[in-house]
């Protein structure tokens, strides 16, 4: 009787990752669910001795899920998987009663030793299959769907955007953002944004809360409109530091509330004086660790190295709108990752907002085109 | 010419590249000791090399506050991260003359530095690399205009 398997993950790119991850030869019947909700009811219909659940997720996400399988006292094995590494994160899930913790991106190595020291899948089931993959019987035949799936999304993929740049060499092509595309790119935020609250909360000691990383193909004008809604009635302070790599550019800002200052004051343990100068100096420190540890995840998962520009202040107790005024007229479009961290049991906001020039889109699609196959 | 010998001249040329580059360079091991100083440190502090190598830092610049410096490094040592302080956080870390000191109008040097990390071969931090950048032009012109717009701002609310 083969093993059930589920992979709960709201980004389609990890699904098809963590599927491809799994150990070759593995007795295996993998479902897949989006949600916690679509979790929960896979799990009652019995399609989840073994669940392989991601922590971010719209709708229900993975703390309410191991919640509700305690609570209802579901039969199934967790071992979460995500990017939200955090040391009090991998508390908390144990503490729910998950099995394991593995840190995104997955490996079938990593993979392969967690299922193995769980005693969930033993070497023998392996060594048994060692016909080649086109030889593939029922056992493996829902994962090699699964990748037949991924190869034809890789087909598609490439397709949409290599007509539209062949078409009119004289008009600028007009990027659009497949949802693929964006499903990648929000995946790849995640897993930077994890790394980034990681060291943020290692540093403050605290339980950074991670939204989901907010990914759009917008104009300017739209930039500032979004911007507007954020700080309806309140004064922020911005830093913005620009980014470089062959054929990559952007500027990462860094937006923080005026409100959350003093906290985040206490929180590093500053003298804090309500003075411009720790404020600048609070700002800097906040921007060097975010900025930094978030660079350095997309960095590490496209395999490029950024060269970074030194911080700017945008200003200091001013209305963001007036932020971004200056450069409204050179660029029209821009990807846009908004991340918006937060700290429990604190007042503290802070908006990290990742944006990269249209022209660094091609590269950009090209180096993603490799990572979705 | 031998591979050796051309790899040699690379290496001669890379140092004396290094040393007459108009930026400050200083590598600092974990305990604060300067290890390395190129010319443009050399120029502006008016100490030689070996006058510096393995004395601490807070002992040959006393303006460096030890308390704000030691909290940076230790955060680009225990992260990985590079850090940056910028002039207007802190107008100077070394306090050196400016490069104009007749016709310029400041008595220091306004600076920006980058705090980097250098990676020993087994992948661990062992060294810190300061990088310190000259931007008094850039820090006086902003502040210029500042203070015009700031008048400008007064006489725009008075009557002349």
């Amino acid at each position: 009787m083969s093993t059930k398997l589920l992979i709960c993950d709201d980004s389609n790119m990890a699904r098809k990752q963590l599927a491809r991850s799994l150990p070759d030869g593995w007795d295996v019947d993998v479902s897949f669910a989006a949600n916690g909700i679509e979790c929960i009811a896979a799990i009652k219909a019995g399609k989840g001795d073994i669940l392989l659940l991601d922590l971010n997720m719209p709708e229900m996400d993975g703390y309410q899920v191991l919640e509700a399988i305690l609570q209802q006292d579901l039969p199934t094995l967790t071992i979460v998987v995500s990017g939200d590494i955090q040391p009090e994160a991998h508390k908390r899930v144990t503490g729910l009663g998950a099995l394991d913790f593995i840190k995104k991106p997955v490996n079938k190595e990593k993979l392969t030793d967690v299922l193995l020291s769980y005693g969930v899948f033993t070497k023998d089931e392996s060594n048994v299959e060692i016909e080649p993959k086109s030889q593939n019987e029922q056992p493996d035949e829902n994962i090699s769907r699964v990748n037949e799936e991924a190869a034809k999304k890789e087909d598609e993929t490439p397709l949409k955007i290599s007509p539209i740049s062949i078409s009119s060499p004289p008009r600028k092509p007009e990027l659009t953002l497949s949802t693929d595309l964006r499903d990648c790119y929000q995946e790849i935020a995640n897993v930077a944004m994890g790394r980034a609250g990681d060291l943020l909360a290692r540093l403050l000691n605290v339980f950074v809360e991670l939204p989901i990383p907010n990914v759009n193909f917008i104009e300017v004008s739209e930039l500032r409109m979004a911007l507007k809604d954020v700080e309806a009635n309140e004064s922020t302070s911005g830093i913005c530091q620009g980014f470089i790599s062959a054929g990559i550019s952007g500027e990462a800002l860094l937006i923080l509330n005026d409100s959350s200052f003093k906290d985040v004051a206490s929180l590093m343990n500053y003298q804090y004086q309500e003075d411009k100068g720790t404020e600048l100096e609070l700002l800097m420190d906040l921007a060097n660790v975010l900025i930094g540890a978030c660079l350095k995840g997309v960095s590490e998962q496209l395999d490029i190295d950024f060269s970074q520009g030194h911080p700017v202040v945008l200003g200091q107790h001013r209305k963001i709108s007036e932020l971004i005024a200056n450069n409204a007229d050179k660029w029209k479009k821009t990807l846009a990752i908004e991340i918006s961290y937060s700290i429990e049991n604190y007042p503290i906001k802070c908006d990290l907002l990742l944006l990269f020039t249209e022209q660094s889109m091609q590269t950009l699609n090209n180096k993603l085109s490799y990572l979705l196959d | 010419m031998s591979l050796e010998t051309s790899q040699l001249n690379e290496l001669h040329w890379l140092m004396e590249m290094l040393y007459n580059i108009d930026v400050g360079l200083v590598v600092l091991d974990k305990d604060y000791k300067v290890q390395l100083f190129n010319g443009f440190m050399e120029n502006h502090s008016g100490l030689l090399p070996k006058e510096v190598k393995d004395e601490s830092l807070f002992d040959l610049f006393t303006e460096i506050p030890q308390e704000w410096f030691e909290r940076k490094a230790e955060s680009v040592f225990l992260l990985k991260n590079k850090a940056f302080t910028i002039w207007e956080q802190r107008p100077y870390l070394f306090k050196f003359e400016s490069y104009r000191p007749v016709t310029g109008s400041t008595d220091f040097m306004y600076q920006n530095t980058t705090f980097m990390p250098l990676l020993s071969s087994t992948g661990i931090v062992t060294h810190l690399c300061l990088l310190v950048y000259d931007v008094t032009d850039n820090a006086m012109n902003k502040i210029s205009l500042e203070k015009a717009n700031e008048e400008l701002a007064i006489l725009s609310q008075t009557d002349a």
